[in-house]
């Protein structure tokens, strides 16, 4: 898959460094040569220009991509990059944006009608996962999938964990209702085999159906918590989203230290307390009560005083600690760290983008990208290598393992002699590097 | 020792080395063939043995070394290119050994890196002689290193197209900056060898169709294209004394000292990009003035009162010249004045990119438009300046990389000089061969191969082989091994 990203920026050079992983010809355009210069030792074009000018636009080959995706810091050019791109005869365009209005059903046909196949908000993604984050705080992560008959949710497993130290083979037959679908040990992701098993301070992320997470819950020795009161250190664009998206469910107290924008936040934000200082001076957050918080999810541009802000916070006893680690490198330190959740907005930008990857019609593909591997869930096509044999049968690659499915309407497990049919929807779990092979198993 | 202590992927290293010796092993089998053709049985003997080894050594290799990482970094990249092309040397030598038609390590040596490195000087004072088989595997090694043994491996080897393969990529292509044409390293380099394979049967079909047979043709189109130099008959190109192969040969030599991204980019359509190369232009330029310096320097010191053979002689010359090839059409006494404009487009070469060797047209264009930009500033201290190439302003890091360069190049070849005049061998000459080997133009005395390298000290001839490595590989590659930084973790 040919595939231009205009825009060498975080996002963008993240995009470009996973994809040449997944084997894509890749062509990264940027008004900024010394962004480029950092991408020159890897297997990718680039190529300096205006990303929105047709000359560029030819010159590097956005003529007959198959993907065009504009990520620039400016959501107008992103838009025009796109048209310019499909009016050339890009197959399809992906903009970022960064304004919520774009997204709204309503407004939509106006972007399709323009040729933008899909919109890219990565603070409202952010929002959202930290959203969902705070419902369910007893897990890191919490991906919803086949329209939510399936859930993968990330567990840190602690010593009163019934589950370790037990062989998965075992684990599986006295609780048949949960797929250990990957373990994150040391910085590293494994897929487990059968006689692989669970040790303190892994994160483990198990698949399951809806229906028995209560049962899930117990399993992992983790005690559900209520969450009412939530502290916010950084007046981010996330900060808005978010506190806009679950102002009413909670009392939310923002943290800023720029004051102009906190007098902004006041004006967007009513029902929120905005408070001007420093959020890495505990005073000012016992000051604003951070012993009586249940919540504490740090926001600010720095990855560094975000895992910081969020030690700190549990130091206070609150319970639920979310930071935004915008360094990739940074993110199996902080969850190393006991920080409840991680969010970064490339790897929810990123996981987007892998939709278009594992299917043109993304409308069949729905891919969430952890830090070192993906989740997605795809349909199996008729005569698809997927379907011709029973799991076990398969020779499966190692690096990618079938954790559930959906047929008719109702989710299930997947063991080893489940056969799939064509139509089922399929959850995969597979590691960086190994999605098209996912693609090639359903296609 | 210090391979231990350094962070260097040397397992992987040795493992690539083992697939690309096989890759040579494949490329004897047709000297092999051709000794079976022309039933020159103790060369096919020689062929079997060497190929037999090569491909046994290299399947040994490649199949018992399982590295824990595959991965390939800078460092790698500047070993690995290194390390290959003197593997490639020490294995490429074996077929002359053994048949032998050389019977000591130097000359064998020599004569092979003379060949991959596309430098055309050669130990044997007679060629005539030599066995049908041995001429082409001479010129088929100058045809493999003209594009560059890392190159065709990046095309054909699909495991190297990652980052790793991006460095060995950036470690053996000349120039300052390297044009990727495509968005994958394999794409780039089997678009660059599409180019040099088409003009590689173009020329061949061409001269067929002059007074040449189809094995000079193919002999001769596999070390013209490649720049390198080496003939089949011991007055080179000059034997034939034909004005189409002198054309057809101008010709081509000519294209094989074009950049060929931009070839690529001409034959893919975009006859503009022609029109816009400034370095193109130039090459144009020097070309044509050098050989009408020469001409009239021919012409009115009554050397050659034919003003059309003169003037073809002096093109020849010229061209190959500028190009690094090395090849002859008559040996004239040259005057003084085209001797030096000689030397000059011998330091100069042609355009980066190329199969040519030497300083190449865009780091001295690079470097003239630094000074013009320093004299500028004498007169305005608040100046800023930018220098452009083909339009595109060159970022002030490469122009401080091509002052390095240029300065490294002056040392080693000084170097070079005296260690050669320690042999109490004409200052001139030793400056001359030493410049002619890290351009890789294989002259020996001036515009003349003659059979100087033949009668040469061992030493100096190891020595002008590593300045043939190291031109080839444009000095940092090579030299960058040889520095205390490069081992330590």
């Amino acid at each position: 898959m040919k595939i231009v990203i205009a825009g060498a920026g975080e996002v963008g050079t993240h995009l470009a460094k996973l994809l040449i992983n997944e084997n894509q010809d890749i062509i990264v355009i940027d008004n900024d040569e010394s962004k480029l210069a950092k991408l020159e030792p890897y297997n990718m074009l680039t190529h300096v220009g205006n990303p929105v000018s047709f000359k560029t636009m030819r010159n590097a080959g956005a003529e007959n991509c198959d993907l065009f995706i504009a990520v620039t810091p400016y959501e107008t050019d992103n838009v025009l990059a796109c048209e310019i791109a499909k009016s050339l005869g890009a197959e399809k365009a992906v903009a970022r944006i960064d304004n919520y209005d774009f997204l709204r059903k309503e407004n939509r046909s106006f972007f399709n009608e323009r040729g933008i196949d899909d919109l890219i908000y990565p603070e409202y993604l952010a929002a959202e996962e930290i959203a969902v984050a705070l419902k369910r705080a007893w897990v890191r992560n919490w991906f919803e999938l086949c329209n939510g008959e399936l859930v993968i949710i990330g567990v840190k497993i602690r010593d009163n964990a019934k589950l370790v130290g037990m062989p998965l083979r075992e684990l599986f037959k006295m609780s048949n209702y949960a797929h250990i679908s990957a373990i994150k040990r040391n910085h590293e992701t494994i897929i487990p085999r059968g006689d692989d098993f669970i040790r303190v301070n892994d994160i483990v992320y198990i698949a399951t159906t809806n229906g028995d997470m209560q049962n899930i819950r117990t399993l992992c020795g983790k005690a559900d918590v209520d969450i009412k009161k939530i502290m916010i250190m950084g007046g981010s664009r996330i900060a808005v989203q978010l506190a806009m998206r679950v102002g009413d469910d909670y009392k939310i107290t923002i943290i800023e230290s720029d004051y102009d924008r906190c007098e902004e936040l006041a004006d967007r934000l009513p029902d929120c307390n905005i408070i001007h200082g420093d959020g890495r001076n505990f005073e000012i957050l016992e000051e604003e009560g951070i012993e009586e918080m249940d919540a504490f999810i740090a926001l600010t541009d720095s990855s560094e005083t975000n895992i910081l802000g969020c030690l700190a916070a549990k130091e206070y006893g609150v319970k639920k600690t979310i930071a935004e680690v915008e360094n990739i490198q940074f993110i199996s330190e902080a969850e190393a760290l006991n920080i409840g959740t991680v969010i970064n907005k490339k790897l929810l930008a990123s996981s987007r983008i892998f939709q278009f990857l594992l299917d043109s019609d993304s409308s069949n593909a729905k891919c969430l990208a952890l830090a070192d591997a993906e989740v997605a869930e795809m349909i199996a096509k008729k005569g698809s290598k997927i379907t011709q044999a029973k799991i076990k049968d398969l020779n499966l690659s190692r690096d990618l393992t079938i954790a559930g499915m959906l047929r008719n309407g109702k989710g299930s497990l997947v063991q080893g002699d489940t056969q799939i049919q064509e139509g089922d929807h399929v959850v995969v779990f597979c590691l960086s590097g190994a999605i098209h092979k996912v693609e090639k198993l359903f296609n | 020792m210090f391979i231990k202590k350094s962070n260097i992927n040397t397992l992987m290293v040795v493992r690539v080395i083992g697939w690309l010796l096989m890759i040579e092993a494949l490329f004897m089998v047709i000297p092999m063939g051709v000794s079976l053709y022309y039933g020159e049985y103790s060369c096919s003997k020689a062929f079997f043995f060497s190929i037999v080894i090569t491909f046994a050594l290299g399947g040994f290799t490649a199949r018992t070394i399982h590295p824990e990482r595959m991965d390939m970094h800078r460092k790698e990249g500047f070993l690995l290119t290194t390390l290959i092309w003197v593997v490639f040397s020490i294995f490429g030598m074996l077929p002359f050994l053994f048949s032998g038609i050389v019977d000591n390590v130097t000359d064998a040596f020599y004569e092979t890196m003379a060949g991959f490195t596309t430098t055309g000087s050669s130990v044997f004072c007679d060629v005539e002689i030599l066995p049908k088989s041995i001429l082409l595997w001479r010129s088929l090694m100058q045809w493999i290193g003209g594009m560059g043994i890392i190159l065709f491996t990046l095309a054909v080897i699909p495991m190297l197209n990652k980052s790793g393969g991006v460095q060995l990529f950036n470690a053996e292509v000349t120039g300052i900056t390297h044009d990727k044409l495509r968005p994958r390293v394999s794409q780039t380099a089997i678009g660059l060898w599409g180019v040099y394979i088409g003009l590689t049967i173009f020329m061949c079909v061409l001269l067929y169709l002059g007074p040449m047979d189809l094995f000079d043709s193919v002999c001769h189109t596999l070390s013209c294209v490649s720049t390198g130099g080496f003939s089949t008959k011991n007055a080179s190109i000059g034997y034939w004394d034909s004005r189409y192969v002198d054309g057809i040969v101008i010709l081509f030599m000519f294209l094989g000292g074009v950049n060929f991204s931009m070839l690529y980019n001409v034959i893919h359509g975009k006859i503009k990009s022609l029109a816009e190369n400034e370095v193109f232009k130039w090459y144009v330029l020097l070309c044509v003035v050098g050989a009408f310096i020469c001409f009239a320097d021919l012409y009115f010191r009554g050397e050659n009162r034919n003003i059309l053979d003169c003037a073809m002689d002096s093109m020849f010359h010229v061209v190959a010249t500028i190009t690094t090839t090395g090849y002859t059409v008559e040996n004239y006494s040259w005057g003084q004045f085209s001797i030096m404009i000689l030397i000059i487009l011998m330091l100069s070469c042609a355009c980066a990119g190329s199969t040519s060797g030497g300083l190449k047209i865009d780091r001295i264009l690079v470097m003239l438009k630094n000074v013009k930009n320093e004299f500028s500033k004498a007169i305005h201290p608040n100046l800023v300046t930018s220098i452009r190439i083909n339009g595109k302003p060159v970022p002030y890091a490469h122009a401080q990389r091509v002052v390095a360069f240029l300065v490294i190049f002056a040392l080693v070849l000084m170097i070079s000089t005296t260690v050669i005049t320690m042999f109490n061998i004409d200052v001139f000459d030793s400056f001359f061969m030493s410049l002619s080997a890290l351009c890789n133009v294989g002259y020996g005395s001036v515009l003349g191969e003659g059979d100087i390298f033949a009668s040469l000290p061992s030493t100096v001839k190891w020595l002008l082989t590593f300045d043939m490595l190291i031109g080839r590989l444009e000095l940092f590659t090579v030299l960058i091994l040889f520095t205390k930084g490069f081992w330590i973790k």
